[in-house]
């Protein structure tokens, strides 16, 4: 049910995306985060408009990483930082990250191919259901998106409303 | 995480499998996939004719003014190709690649020597004229205006064209009717030059601009001075 997609650039990672809803221990799950017991990153699916947003934010963030030059701490805090279109980072982390009443979670991970990943052993920690990925558009605020990536009915024309958040997201160090 | 170091990833790597499919002076273009998506990376390579800092200032100060000019005119409703990903370590900016289109070099250049239709090229010209109006009065400069530059994606029907604009590397943003004025200028000396006999056309397309612009009138009247500067042009005052 999970997601997992190879990232051309770093071919020796790889990222798994787990959508859960109905969570109700939203604020064990950020503990879990932070302590480090879930070496992942715990994303807000209300911000999210399709599983490539968060590929595209984990392929900045892994590139970043690598290079050295992440804004943020970690590599799972980076990804939660690049979905976001500005660049304050505790803004970031209110808006795409999960709060304790949150009751839906999409949790990203990034390993390397070859490290063995125990899925299990992280679902059995969401008190929730899990759904496939591609369903993260019943969670979803499209308005509230809208709102906070500041997309005009105008650029519409242009194209989807994935298109104007990863644009967004790719250029907004320079915008 | 462990990290791996003999496996060399990263976008050098990744552009050696990728598919050249031109080189400028400026930057190399190759087709790729980048997350399940066909893509067009630009790489802007480095210039060893260049003084190494000053080149490294220049080609990110590029890269940097492209970027922000595209998302400027997406914003404004302009069609130009989604931004992805950029690296600026390799200067690499990775777009969506526009399929299924013809640049409107290309298609000038078939409709005029098939000789159909010549209505069909004057709804064109309308419709550029409409779009560097609506891009102006964003206040985008594209600074490079040619019809190789500008892509016409195939299947929409006369009314309702789509005109993509592309390389927005020499870009930048002013609201000065001089830089709009040699803005179109480029474009009507790489246009005369690149389609004979097409004066007319050009004219509907100055037409259609000044009819979309709120701010053209200025503008126009800059396009005629610097026509009566530059090269082979007489020196009365």
């Amino acid at each position: 049910m999970h997601l997992t997609q190879d990232l051309e650039l770093f071919p020796e990672y790889t990222v798994t995306q787990l959508l859960f809803k109905d969570v109700k221990n939203a604020t064990e799950l950020r503990k879990m985060a932070v302590n480090g017991e879930i070496k992942g990153a715990l994303i807000n699916p209300s911000m999210v408009v399709d599983a490539f947003q968060i590929l595209v934010a984990a392929n900045k963030a892994v590139h970043l990483h690598k290079s050295g030059k992440m804004k943020t701490r970690s590599l799972y805090s980076e990804i939660i930082f690049s979905l976001s279109p500005t660049n304050n980072i505790s803004e970031a982390f209110k808006r795409f990250g999960i709060s304790d009443s949150d009751s839906a979670v999409l949790i990203v991970l990034v390993h390397n191919k070859d490290e063995t990943l125990n899925i299990d052993n992280i679902i059995s920690k969401v008190d929730g259901q899990q759904i496939t990925v591609d369903r993260v558009s019943d969670l979803n605020d499209v308005a509230k998106i809208k709102k906070l990536y500041k997309v005009a009915p105008q650029e519409e024309k242009c194209g989807s409303l994935l298109d104007a958040v990863v644009c967004r997201m790719a250029t907004k160090d320079v915008a | 995480m462990a990290h791996s170091d003999s496996v060399k990833a990263g976008v050098p790597s990744y552009l050696m499998d990728a598919q050249q499919i031109k080189q400028g002076a400026e930057a190399r273009i190759y087709r790729g996939t980048f997350l399940g998506w066909s893509v067009i990376i630009k790489e802007r390579f480095p210039k060893l004719y260049r003084h190494p800092e000053v080149d490294e200032k220049l080609t990110r100060r590029r890269t940097t003014q492209e970027v922000r000019s595209i998302l400027r005119c997406r914003r404004a409703g302009i069609n130009a190709p989604v931004v992805y990903f950029v690296d600026y370590t390799t200067h690499c900016i990775f777009l969506e690649d526009i399929i299924h289109s013809v640049s409107v070099r290309d298609h000038i250049a078939s409709a005029q020597a098939s000789e159909q239709n010549p209505q069909h090229l004057q709804t064109l010209a309308d419709k550029i004229g409409e779009i560097l109006a609506q891009m102006h009065d964003e206040d985008v400069i594209h600074g490079d205006l040619t019809t190789s530059n500008m892509l016409l994606v195939s299947g929409a029907e006369d009314q309702n064209m789509k005109l993509v604009l592309i390389d927005f590397g020499l870009s930048y943003i002013s609201a000065l009717p001089e830089d709009k004025g040699v803005d179109l200028y480029v474009l009507e000396k790489a246009f005369l030059s690149t389609h004979p006999k097409t004066e007319t056309l050009f004219e509907r397309l100055l037409k259609s601009y000044t009819a979309s612009s709120k701010k053209s009138s200025a503008v126009i009247k800059k396009l005629d001075e610097v026509r009566l500067r530059g090269r082979k042009r007489s020196m009365v005052g």
